[in-house]
């Protein structure tokens, strides 16, 4: 089941962003199409493009100049290359050169590898595009997020922050320099790296990444923008050493650069306009452990990834001891108490049971399958930024946009009771926006808890004093005090009931809406709703971002009038994650602050600052955090000793897993022999916090 | 009013079948019983004596806590009936609350042992059926999601019928080209395939709509693409009435179509009409049972026969309870309209009873 939205995914996630590219063959029913090559075009671009500065950007999308003035100015020769060629020895000799080798190591020796890993997805794949029009699916963590190597990753279990951000460890690059003063990254290329097609990874597939990620052929505007603006240059060296420049000098500078994958060049000749289509059941080469081969795609019901035969990584530090399976099986199966069915039957190897129901009912400790031995289940407590649910107000709309009214709310609905009963304690409040960035997250703020008294007290200040016939209140002017509640979490109805009813006790009442998860992103990105239950997905950065939720000109177009006062006429901004359209003049201040900031410091200063502002400002009501995922799996599927790392958000994020071959026989002969073995019950508590 | 002696006689046939009759008053018991639902099954008590004034809660506005003397958070929020009865049976004085049969409403969540879940029927608590995921009474969703389908039915074969009679008369009885265009455009009209029309509409209207707006827009569309399979039946019927001579000599005194059609020709086809109710009946309910299985129907969380089918579904194994309740449910319900169905039919069959020997 997937939890968060994926569109949202997609906003928030940086990993996301550090995407793929393709692979060498050809499907049959693809091959009508005329071969082409853009060679020439590939080689013009890099040619002739050119840097437009960060604030030229923004003032294009105010409308203050147009796009014609920026031709014009970069033909002029205005702006600086953005790809630019050097020579090996114009490289700064005094580079201190990192490789990460230092760093633990992760998995386990005692891994075996070979052996079919099965398990489910939801729905069969739209396309094998990592990138483009449908490409973020349920499927895209197997041959993208998870599997394709980066030039460096983060160590998953050291998580301290050190002078250059987090700690790294090699992949695609066999070392790297960070350069502070210039804001840029050098990296040196492995040069036993190799695409899953047998060709070398090279400085020409880091080029091509940004062609790639900067093209409108591409058909995603969010990699387009992403690509333009959050970099400065990319300098060649040789072939296997280049710099890419980064616009500030922010604290985690070199996760950017890092975090990157290269794209095949080779791949992609026939990268163009129809891209979208050509492309849509190509496998991109992958530098990672699992590719897709043609005769494995089963339309419809089931796909498999095999492991590439003399990987070039398999006998690396960090990644021998990983990726053990030889081959991964996802049957699409639509319906999540199905596959649980499946995965009873052994068809699946393993299942997410986080969710109280499963965990405690479908899945239960007293359950043969697990008293006998056979399947085992674990709790595992992980740390990393949590994602946001909670309720999301609309301070732009009638009696929202009044903090009594929001302060109000806030008292009136009942987290407490959706956790303690609902989710039967396991879950905890969520406290602030950014819950579970370590050192960044404010530990002074406490969540406004449910009390009818105080929300009758808040919504009488905004002038609610008498309930209607129907326990509602209402204002002197007859207005009720009515709000709709919106999810595209069809699993999450159930706790909109129980909020709703709740509410009701203070007064307050919620109209309930779950449209589909795309019709409710819809909703919020176009600012439609009043109140929302969503969450945005957040991975493993360092440092919580503000600008995209609270900076007020992603709330309105001219938000203030010149002397600072709001704009009377001001309409939200549609397609920003400032879904609580909060405008707040000393927040922008900070926010612009913490973003020139270089300082971790000075940064988490703002941050709890700025914590303040919006806890203050009440349009956001946290809701809860599962510190921990829990697990299912059937005996067979090991494990490390330790179970897994610090910052996975589900058992198989990191595969570290193996299947033992003969441990699977003899469960399934002790099974049909009614021979049983100690029960697997583990909690893992080693990151837990508090 | 005087029966024609022949519908007498078919009343007569009617009752003698003692399994459709009985089903039928079966059925109008229980929908005279759903309509004082608030009465039988809620979580707002019948009548409250306090300090020796009579409260009737039920119909009457929220009251909040304090009217009844309670304190603190119970005195500012609206009133839990069970409890006050609690409260009062522990002062012990001649405060009295008289709570219906089954103490609980549709939306209430009733924690058990803490926790909101599935809890198994037991009679003690007073949750006859057991509680759905979320703890609430499943007697009382099933009662209330009762009461919403036979009256969706009961609307719903009301409008197809007006619709479908008259225009289906209209069509039998003027004919040429009137009849050949309607008949073209029913044919264009039944082929747009209902349940998408369904899906489309309902991602397009704002939630914002109330819970009986949402059931009305539901209807209409329901009606709008239901309403032509009776018109072919009609119009038959009303092409072989017309050529009889009772029409000619009604139109020779001089009456109107309209007085020809709805006096003359249609309570000679009416049997044909009556036999088809009760199908039309199991069509609505299941329909909107259908569609609320597939959550397309009414918006959460409005009690429902189908939600319960989708919840009990999804929990098939650990708790069997909601889906057995709720199949059980609806397969009564759709027998007893079934036997009533059959019970018609065979009354008012004309090889029985017919007039031309």
């Amino acid at each position: 089941m997937r939890m968060h939205d994926p569109k949202i995914l997609a906003a928030a996630a940086l990993l996301a962003l550090l995407a793929g590219c393709g692979g060498g063959k050809q499907e049959a029913g693809q091959a009508t199409a005329p071969a082409t090559d853009n060679t020439a075009e590939v080689e013009e671009y890099y040619r002739s493009k050119v840097k437009v500065p960060g604030a030229l950007w923004e003032q294009l999308e105010r409308g203050e100049i147009t796009q014609e003035e920026i031709d014009r100015r970069s033909a002029a020769g205005e702006f600086p290359k953005f790809f630019r060629y050097a020579k090996p020895e114009d490289l700064p000799a005094d580079l201190a050169w990192e490789d990460g080798m230092d760093l633990p190591e992760i998995g386990s020796p005692e891994a075996k590898k070979g052996g079919t890993f099965s398990f489910f997805i939801d729905d069969f794949p739209r396309t094998l595009r990592t990138a483009g029009p449908d490409a973020n699916g349920s499927f895209r963590p197997y041959i993208l997020d998870d599997n394709a190597m980066r030039f460096a990753q983060r160590h998953p279990n050291d998580t301290s922050i050190g002078p250059n951000g987090f700690r790294y460890f090699p992949g695609i690059a066999k070392e790297w320099a960070v350069d502070k003063e210039n804001a840029q990254v050098f990296v040196r290329i492995d040069p036993a790296a190799r695409w899953s097609d047998g060709e070398p990874i090279t400085v020409d597939d880091v080029f091509f990444m940004f062609y790639f990620y900067q093209s409108p052929h591409l058909r995603d505007p969010w990699y387009n923008n992403w690509y333009n603006r959050s970099y400065e240059h990319v300098t060649r060296y040789d072939d296997l050493t280049f710099a890419i420049g980064v616009p500030e000098r922010k604290p985690d500078m070199a996760s950017r650069v890092l975090e990157l994958e290269p794209s095949p060049a080779h791949f992609y000749r026939e990268f163009g306009p129809d891209y979208p289509e050509r492309y849509q059941w190509r496998f991109k080469p992958t530098s990672g452990a699992y590719m897709v081969r043609d005769e494995d795609i089963k339309k419809g019901s089931s796909i498999t990834l095999t492991r590439v035969p003399d990987w070039w990584a398999s006998d690396k530090k960090f990644w021998r001891y990983r990726y053990n399976f030889g081959r991964i099986r996802l049957s699409v199966i639509r319906d999540t108490p199905k596959a649980l069915e499946s995965f009873r039957k052994g068809e699946l190897d393993w299942f997410a049971i986080t969710q109280p129901d499963y965990w405690y009912e479908k899945l239960p400790d007293s359950d043969p399958l697990v008293q006998g031995g056979y399947v085992g289940k674990t709790v595992f407590y992980n740390q990393l930024p949590r994602p946001t649910y909670g309720l999301w107000m609309n301070s732009s709309r009638p009696l929202l946009d009044n903090r009594d009214v929001r302060v109000g709310i806030q008292y009136a609905t009942d987290w407490d009771r959706v956790i303690k009963e609902y989710f039967r304690g396991d879950y905890v409040r969520m406290r602030t926006t950014a819950d579970g960035y370590g050192e960044f997250t404010e530990p002074a703020i406490q969540p406004r808890g449910y009390s009818v008294e105080k929300a009758l007290e808040s919504f009488a200040r905004a002038g609610f004093t008498k309930r209607g016939p129907d326990g509602i209140l209402v204002n002197d002017k007859g207005e009720k005090l009515s709000f709709t509640l919106t999810t595209g979490y069809d699993y999450l109805r159930d706790v909109l009931t129980i909020l709703r009813e709740q509410a009701g006790k203070a007064g307050l009442e919620f109209r309930l809406e779950v449209l589909d998860g795309t019709a409710a992103w819809k909703k919020v990105q176009e600012k439609q709703h009043d109140i929302q239950l969503t969450a945005f997905s957040v991975s493993p950065e360092m440092y919580p971002r503000y600008w995209e939720t609270y900076h007020s000109v992603n709330a309105y177009d001219r938000a203030f009038l010149p002397d600072g006062s709001p704009n009377p006429e001001r309409k939200p901004k549609p397609n920003t994650n400032n879904l609580q359209c909060i405008a707040d003049p000393e927040l922008d201040r900070k926010i612009e602050q913490y973003q020139a900031s270089e300082d971790v410091e000075e940064m988490r200063r703002l941050a709890f600052e700025m914590e303040h502002i919006i806890h203050d400002n009440a349009s956001f009501s946290p809701g809860y955090v599962f510190p921990f995922y829990r697990t299912g799996f059937w005996r067979w599927l090991k494990w490390p000793e330790d179970f897994n790392v610090k910052i996975s958000r589900r058992s198989e994020e990191y595969y570290l897993s193996w299947i033992d071959e003969d441990l699977k026989k003899e469960v399934q002969e002790a099974r049909k022999a009614g021979k049983t073995f100690p029960p697997i019950l583990q909690v893992y508590d080693q990151y837990r916090d508090e | 009013m005087k029966l024609n002696p022949l519908t007498a006689r078919k009343l007569r046939r009617f009752r003698s079948l003692r399994r459709g009759y009985y089903s039928f008053w079966l059925l109008i018991v229980l929908t005279g019983l759903s309509l004082v639902a608030e009465l039988l099954v809620n979580d707002k008590a019948i009548a409250v004596r306090y300090e020796g004034e009579w409260f009737f809660p039920t119909y009457a506005d929220i009251r909040l806590g304090d009217v009844f003397g309670l304190e603190g958070e119970a005195g500012s929020t609206p009133v839990s009936y069970r409890e006050l009865k609690k409260v009062f049976e522990a002062q012990g004085g001649d405060n009295l609350v008289i709570m219906p049969p089954v103490p609980f409403g549709p939306y209430e969540n009733t924690a058990y042992d803490g926790i909101l879940r599935a809890t198994p029927p037991d009679a003690g608590r007073g949750h006859y059926l057991g509680t759905d995921t979320t703890g609430r009474d499943i007697f009382a969703r099933l009662f209330y999601g009762f009461r919403t389908a036979i009256l969706f039915a009961a609307a719903f074969t009301a409008l197809t019928y007006l619709i479908g009679i008259s225009l289906g008369c209209m069509m039998g009885y003027f004919g040429g080209l009137f009849d050949l265009l309607f008949q073209r455009i029913i044919e264009i009209w039944s082929n747009i395939p209902f349940l998408y029309m369904v899906i489309i509409i309902f991602s397009v209207i704002p939630g914002t709509y109330s819970i009986t707006a949402r059931i009305v827009i539901l209807l209409t569309i329901m009606v709008l693409f239901s309403w032509t399979f009776m018109t072919y039946y009609m119009r038959t019927e009303t092409y072989r009435e017309k050529a009889r001579d009772y029409v000619s000599a009604a139109r020779v005194l001089g009456a109107g179509s309209a007085r020809v059609i709805f006096r003359h020709i249609l309570p000679n086809t009416i049997s044909t009409v009556v036999t088809f109710i009760p199908f039309t009946v199991i069509a609505a309910i299941t329909y909107i049972t259908a569609l609320d299985f597939l959550g397309w129907g009414l918006p959460p969380p409005t009690p429902s026969i189908g939600e319960l089918l989708k919840q009990g579904t999804a929990n098939l194994t650990t708790a069997p309870w909601i889906v057995s309740s709720a199949f059980v449910a609806l397969v009564f319900i759709l027998t007893v309209v079934t036997f009533i169905g059959e019970a018609i039919r065979e009354a008012f069959d004309p090889r029985k009873f017919t007039t031309y020997k």
